[in-house]
């Protein structure tokens, strides 16, 4: 059992994550505070929560990034028409109409992909430039600031809260609640339903699965109302927690989360991957992208080494295969890439 | 055993396909999409059709194009290569800041094409390592195309931004416009430079043994393998000349709009290539030069006369996005009921 979980992927991710942790806790021991984690967290969110969306699309065996478009046009636009209305209340009815159009854009695209047989891939390419142009030119291209009554002082809702030495008071927001809901959420779909099964069942070999007698449309059509809705909702508690409506939001973060999905243990190609593993994917990205500036290293710079982690990060696994095919130890009958 | 006789449907597949490479079925659908939008915004706007606007458009689309070029040959072997546009603006980057702080006061104009030159070299060098690398991560490693070169992106924007401390490259002489902003016999340079890269691409991957290599690669790399294609070393020339198409662009872009900048173009800009390749049917093993040549054309002339037609509307240069999008669904359907009868036969 202690094998298993030694040699599994996601062991290795945490590896990275701690090793991470430490190496930017002795360049700047300021790093180990609470308020780090609180912030680390904070940020972590949104990512958390479309990360766990397009899980199971990637298990399918699919890519998908049309997601952040659908973030952006369900948050955008259930803003600029409910204050359109004058409504001034909280924000479950925000959540409600966002998850309502969510769900409608994420089977707008299983649609094109069971009904026209297109592959995932290109459907959710032309649904990322539809859904940000039709946002822009047909809801509005500017920032919006203007928050309902009811909504504000969300953001700074803590679950709970710490006093940190140097930073002063620190909360971790409410809306981890969220990811851990959606969280147990996924992992129960993937491992206790037939769907779930059915969704590694395509990913690992789609001609089998439909032998198998999966009924493909049907978990196509679920698994992308599930990413519609999670991205809806991540739309949404990002434009709260940041106080702002963005029309653009995550425009340049698709692949981003893609990676943190593929570093967590999923196989680019399907049949693989866990909760686990995408949460602590999204986690290592995040570190990077964050705990940088606690390195001191000038800003100008700081892409650059995040580039070199994220090289020598992905090669770790690669390298792994690639010995362990010398060997003769595949645990896939065929060689995957 | 009985051979029986060869039904027509292939016969005629055969004599379709010794144009492969050139054109195939799509092609003759792009074009009528090409033609159709051409002669709509023709009519919507007079202006469309003018000198001006045509051969505005034919200074836009070639760094649009080249890049893609660059794109679809990665695609081919069945990867990608997503650090394209980072390949080029850092290609740019090193060569402006080569022109800019190398070349010395009020030199000869003679001394400024040398080093103009010399920067140029420099630009396809940067591609060259770039590409290298690309490779020797995707091809040596093993690591999958799309993280690889999604890590490398980071790096080279990462270079790019240390360099020049996040500022625009600026300041070069007169000469350097040349290449991006003169016609040659009345055509935009860039076009023809542009149209010289898509016929390169054309013999490369259709008239010579590497590129027969490239596309069996494409199509099933374990058969290719056993087949004695050494996949490592093809891998590796192949992201070497995707980035060099790269660099090609980071130059074309530099002398059009005379700056170098980390940030030009953003991700965006990599989907908007693979949108194109999308549109062109470019898949692992299969792809079809002057698809994405009409491609390109397409989604030009759509930015264009969709900014024409909208002028003075709101978020008017918004709407291309949204069309292009919706272009691209478009396409699939039909794609989808024409393989349908296709199948019929």
């Amino acid at each position: 059992m202690l094998t298993k979980i030694i040699r599994s992927n996601e062991f290795i991710v945490f590896l990275i994550l701690v090793f991470l942790c430490l190496a930017i806790g002795l360049v700047n021991p300021a790093f180990f505070s609470i308020s780090t984690i609180f912030d680390v967290l904070r940020a972590s969110i949104v990512y958390f929560i479309m990360a766990l969306g397009l899980l199971p699309i990637i298990i399918y065996g699919g890519i998908d990034i049309s997601f952040v478009a659908i973030a952006a046009l369900t948050s955008y636009a259930t803003h600029m028409f409910l204050i359109s209305r004058g409504y001034q209340g909280g924000i479950l009815l925000y959540y409600i109409i966002a998850c309502g159009l969510g769900l409608l854009l994420g089977l707008f695209n299983a649609v094109l992909v069971t009904r026209f047989k297109l592959p995932v891939f290109d459907v959710s390419l032309a649904a990322f430039t539809m859904w940000y142009g039709f946002t822009l030119f047909f809801v509005g291209a500017t920032a919006n600031f203007d928050l309902p009554k009811g909504t504000v002082g969300y953001y700074a809702n803590f679950l709970v809260t710490g006093v940190d030495p140097l930073m002063g008071e620190t909360g971790l927001h409410i809306s981890i609640i969220y990811v851990v809901i959606m969280g147990l959420f996924i992992w129960w779909l993937l491992k206790y339903t037939t769907i779930g099964r059915g969704v590694f069942a395509i990913g690992g070999n789609r001609e089998v699965a439909v032998r198998s007698g999966f009924n493909i449309t049907f978990i196509t059509l679920v698994i992308f109302a599930i990413m519609g809705v999670y991205s809806a909702v991540a739309g949404v508690t990002q434009a709260f927690l940041s106080r702002y409506f963005n029309p653009v939001i995550f425009i340049g973060q698709p692949l981003d989360v893609l990676a943190a999905i593929i570093l967590g243990g999923a196989a680019i190609t399907g049949g693989r991957g866990t909760v686990i593993g995408t949460l602590l994917g999204v986690l290592v990205i995040q570190l990077i992208n964050r705990a940088l500036i606690l390195t001191g290293i000038p800003v100008e710079w700081q892409k650059l080494v995040v580039g070199i982690i994220l090289i020598l990060f992905i090669s770790i696994p690669a390298i792994r295969d690639l010995r362990a095919r010398r060997i003769g130890h595949t645990t896939e009958l065929i060689q995957e890439d | 055993m009985e051979t029986k006789p060869v039904p027509s449907s292939i016969q005629k597949k055969s004599s379709f396909l010794k144009l492969g490479g050139i054109i195939d079925g799509q092609s003759l659908l792009l074009l009528g999409v090409f033609i159709t939008l051409f002669i709509f915004f023709g009519i919507m706007e007079n202006k469309f059709l003018s000198v001006r606007s045509i051969t505005s458009m034919g200074y836009q689309l070639p760094e649009l194009g080249v890049l893609t070029l660059a794109m679809m040959i990665t695609i081919i072997t069945g990867g990608i290569n997503l650090s394209v546009n980072a390949t080029s603006n850092l290609a740019a980057v090193v060569a402006g800041l080569f022109i800019v702080r190398m070349i010395p006061e009020g030199a000869a104009p003679g001394l400024v094409w040398f080093f103009v030159f010399l920067a140029i070299v420099l630009a396809l060098l940067v591609g060259l390592i770039c590409g290298i690398l690309n490779g020797f991560l995707v091809g040596y490693i093993g690591v999958p195309p799309i993280l690889a070169t999604l890590a490398t992106l980071t790096l080279f924007t990462g270079i790019s931004t240390g360099l020049t401390g996040g500022a625009t490259v600026t300041g070069f002489p007169d000469q350097l416009s040349v290449i991006g902003n003169k016609p040659f016999l009345g055509i935009p340079i860039p076009f023809i430079i542009f149209v010289l890269l898509t016929i390169l691409t054309y013999v490369i991957l259709y008239r010579t043994t590497f590129g027969f290599k490239t596309r069996m690669l494409g199509t099933n790399p374990i058969a290719s393998n056993f087949s004695g294609i050494n996949n490592k070393s093809v891998l590796m020339k192949v992201y070497i000349i995707s980035c060099i198409f790269s660099a090609i662009t980071g130059l074309l872009t530099m002398s059009r709009t005379m700056s170098a900048a980390y940030e030009y173009g953003t991700t965006t800009y990599v989907l908007l290539t693979i949108l194109i390749t999308v549109l062109g049917n470019i898949t692992a093993g299969f792809g079809n030069v002057l698809n994405i040549f009409i491609a390109v054309l397409i989604l030009q002339i759509l930015s264009t006369g969709f900014h024409m037609v909208l002028l003075g509307i709101r978020g008017s240069s918004f709407f291309k996005d949204f069309s292009w999008g919706v272009l691209l669904i478009l396409i699939f359907i039909i794609n989808y009921f024409v393989r349908g009868r296709k199948a019929q036969e």
